[in-house]
């Protein structure tokens, strides 16, 4: 355990964001690392009140405060809101708070203040309506960061994937694979296993893009023109992976057990095996990255937002991760 | 039709786990009660198999259809296919394919011919069954050809009560996208819907997955939600079928095997595949959705690397053959 306590963004307040941190407030343990959040207190206090959980809120001036804090109350670092939210209606007036939260979290984790950044969901449709040029969390915390191309890992017990093309139509992300991006992908997610992960010689799958890997060629020439010609690379700068292996027999209890990860080509090859194995615990781990960051991997779920029937699990998990990272990275650095 | 169908059981691939397979779903109980069973296939093999299973399966041998009586015991259509020096476990060669190619010919005459209401094949190897013969790029292909159906017809991967159907198949995934229509989302649904009903499922609910990312997001990554899938979705409703969606791919496969679906429409083959693989990759069925025949095998192939080992496991034969009979008696 570190002696830093881990930042939380509020992320789109009209989401669930608010009430997966209040439930995970209360469902801390003595052992948990602290976190504080970064959100409008009035807006959080009158969400908790309207939820009826009954969660004490104490705001903080920086983030070493919340170390003595956490115990009694959920500690809060302010970033105001332009509008009261209302849930499931997002409003674009509060983006700027929304990506202030974001862009202070980084800073903190940055300055060594926080151990961590743990990011609540935003709505990408709400943020570029508002101007934010970034199609996700991952792409605006490289840029805080001076990381060009970090990288996108999703993991829960028993699974981590590592999607190489993610928020873009099937088609294109097709068109957009290359060998250097799988490369990349797969050379930064090995070391973050080793790092970050504590995993000592660790065995990356790499999952083909077309049904039965191209079946020679008869069925897509990527697996053979693009994929095998990485993962050649990848054993001579003496990574551990093996591939292209056909996606459909990859994911099965027995096929898990033989690799660390799984390079995937495109967005939902990583998470229907994902959602599949794991629903409620998934979490999003940026790697490559000079700080930690992790995240639930559900959405804002504007449709279930103040009915008090979020559940924190992913939020929980996703602390927790960001909490092992911080403790293995400061072991071995 | 009688209360109890006429199934055939075919060996599959000589040099795979199928006739293992077959010995050991005969072994079981209740197989021979809920159909009369007639083994097609070279019987050599199929001793061969029962030695590996070590069971003994009593039944009586005919060398022509005519003898067969479907009544009583297991019945054996016995058709020399391969000899014994020809069979090389673990490989995919042209005799094993033979082999296969000649049973499944036998097994779609009777079925044409009226003596058997469906069949259920051991796993085979599709390089094989090509380089046997067979000048179809699968065995679906084959099927419809020999029965003369010119149709809609369609791989459907079964596991438990969740079915599943592709828009596209093997084809590349660059192509996947362009095979998005109207017309092929459509036909694909009223598909299912007849199959599954077939499968004795009075109304089946269908989901229809989503082609992209978070199924688009609004149009922020994709359109053909928007301009194709849903339009489909629609149209199908006019038809009063039970439909929904499209849904994101990464959790409609959870809901509809938690029991919200009966059956998913999916867009690119392993956007189902690699679920239905999770889930149950040894008990996954595959039925050859829309034939006039019901016809069905188990999902996992030949697994050349454990033949002769006897640790096959038949839950998957078992299943496919379940099916077989129930599509057989709808």
């Amino acid at each position: 355990m570190t002696s830093r306590p881990i930042a939380l963004t509020m992320g789109d307040p009209a989401g669930i964001g608010g009430e997966v941190a209040l439930k995970a407030w209360r469902a801390r343990k003595t052992s948990d690392n602290p976190f504080f959040i970064i959100a409008d207190p009035d807006a959080l206090g009158a969400e908790a009140r309207a939820l009826g959980l009954d969660v004490p809120l104490k705001q903080i001036e920086r983030p070493a405060d919340a170390l003595a804090v956490f115990t009694d109350a959920l500690p809060v670092l302010a970033e105001p809101l332009a509008k009261p939210p209302a849930p499931g209606r997002p409003e674009t007036a509060n983006a700027p708070a929304v990506i202030n939260a974001i862009r202070r979290a980084v800073a903190l984790a940055k300055a060594g203040e926080a151990a961590a950044v743990v990011t609540n969901p935003i709505h990408k449709k709400v943020l570029a309506d508002a101007g934010f040029p970034h199609p996700g969390h991952t792409e605006f915390l490289g840029e805080l960061t001076g990381v060009k191309t970090p990288v996108m890992m999703l993991a829960c017990p028993g699974l981590r994937v590592v999607p190489v093309t993610v928020h873009l139509p099937l088609a294109k992300a097709v068109a957009q694979l290359s060998e250097d991006a799988i490369f990349h992908a797969a050379l930064v997610t090995a070391q973050a296993l080793s790092r970050d992960f504590a995993v000592a010689n660790p065995r990356l799958a790499v999952a083909a893009l077309n049904p039965h890997a191209g079946d020679g060629g008869l069925l897509g020439s990527e697996d053979d023109a693009i994929i095998a010609p990485a993962i050649v690379r990848l054993k001579a700068a003496a990574v551990n992976a093996f591939g292209p292996a056909p996606a459909d027999s990859l994911f099965h209890a027995r096929a898990r057990e033989t690799y660390d990860a799984v390079i995937c080509m495109y967005h939902d090859q990583a998470l229907i095996p994902l959602k599949t194995v794991n629903f409620d615990d998934g979490v999003d781990v940026t790697l490559g990255l000079p700080i930690v960051r992790t995240s639930p991997d559900h959405g804002t779920a504007f449709e279930i937002a103040g009915r008090g029937i979020a559940r924190e699990s992913s939020l929980l998990a996703a602390l927790a991760m960001a909490a092992d990272i911080a403790a293995n990275r400061a072991r071995t650095t | 039709m009688s209360a109890k169908p006429r199934i055939g059981l075919l060996l599959g691939d000589p040099n795979g786990i199928g006739p293992e397979l077959a010995a050991k779903l005969l072994a079981q109980p209740g197989v021979s009660d809920q159909a009369f069973v007639v083994v097609i296939g070279d019987a050599r093999v199929f001793d061969q198999g029962c030695k590996v299973a070590r069971v003994d399966i009593p039944h009586r041998r005919v060398a022509r259809a005519v003898d067969l009586r479907f009544a009583g015991a297991i019945e054996f259509l016995n058709e020399p296919s391969i000899a014994p020096e020809e069979v090389t476990p673990g490989q995919a060669t042209a005799a094993g394919g033979r082999s296969v190619f000649v049973a499944i010919k036998t097994a779609l005459r009777l079925a044409k011919d009226g003596l058997i209401d469906g069949f259920c094949f051991a796993p085979m190897n599709k390089k094989a069954l090509a380089l046997g013969g067979s000048p179809f790029a699968d065995e679906h292909q084959l099927f419809a050809h020999e029965l003369g159906f010119t149709g809609p017809y369609c791989e459907h991967n079964v596991l438990g009560d969740l079915w599943t159907v592709r828009v596209s198949s093997h084809i590349p995934l660059k192509d996947a996208a362009a095979h998005v229509t109207e017309d092929r989302i459509l036909e694909m649904t009223r598909l299912a819907n007849t199959t599954l009903k077939r499968a004795g499922i009075a109304r089946p609910r269908i989901a229809v997955a989503a082609l992209n990312p978070h199924g688009g997001d609004g149009g922020l990554f994709g359109r053909e939600e928007i301009d194709i899938i849903a339009p489909a979705v629609r149209k199908a409703q006019g038809e009063q079928l039970s439909v929904e969606g499209p849904f994101p791919a990464d959790t409609i496969f959870v809901k509809a095997a938690e029991g919200a679906y009966d059956a998913v429409v999916t867009m690119y083959h392993d956007q189902g595949q690699i679920a239905m693989k999770l889930m149950g990759f040894s008990k996954g069925v595959t039925v050859s959705g829309g034939l006039p025949v019901a016809i069905a095998t188990p999902a996992s192939g030949t697994a050349f690397d454990i033949v002769g080992k006897g640790i096959a496991r038949a839950d998957g034969m078992r299943a496919a053959f379940d099916l077989t009979c129930r599509m057989a008696r709808a």
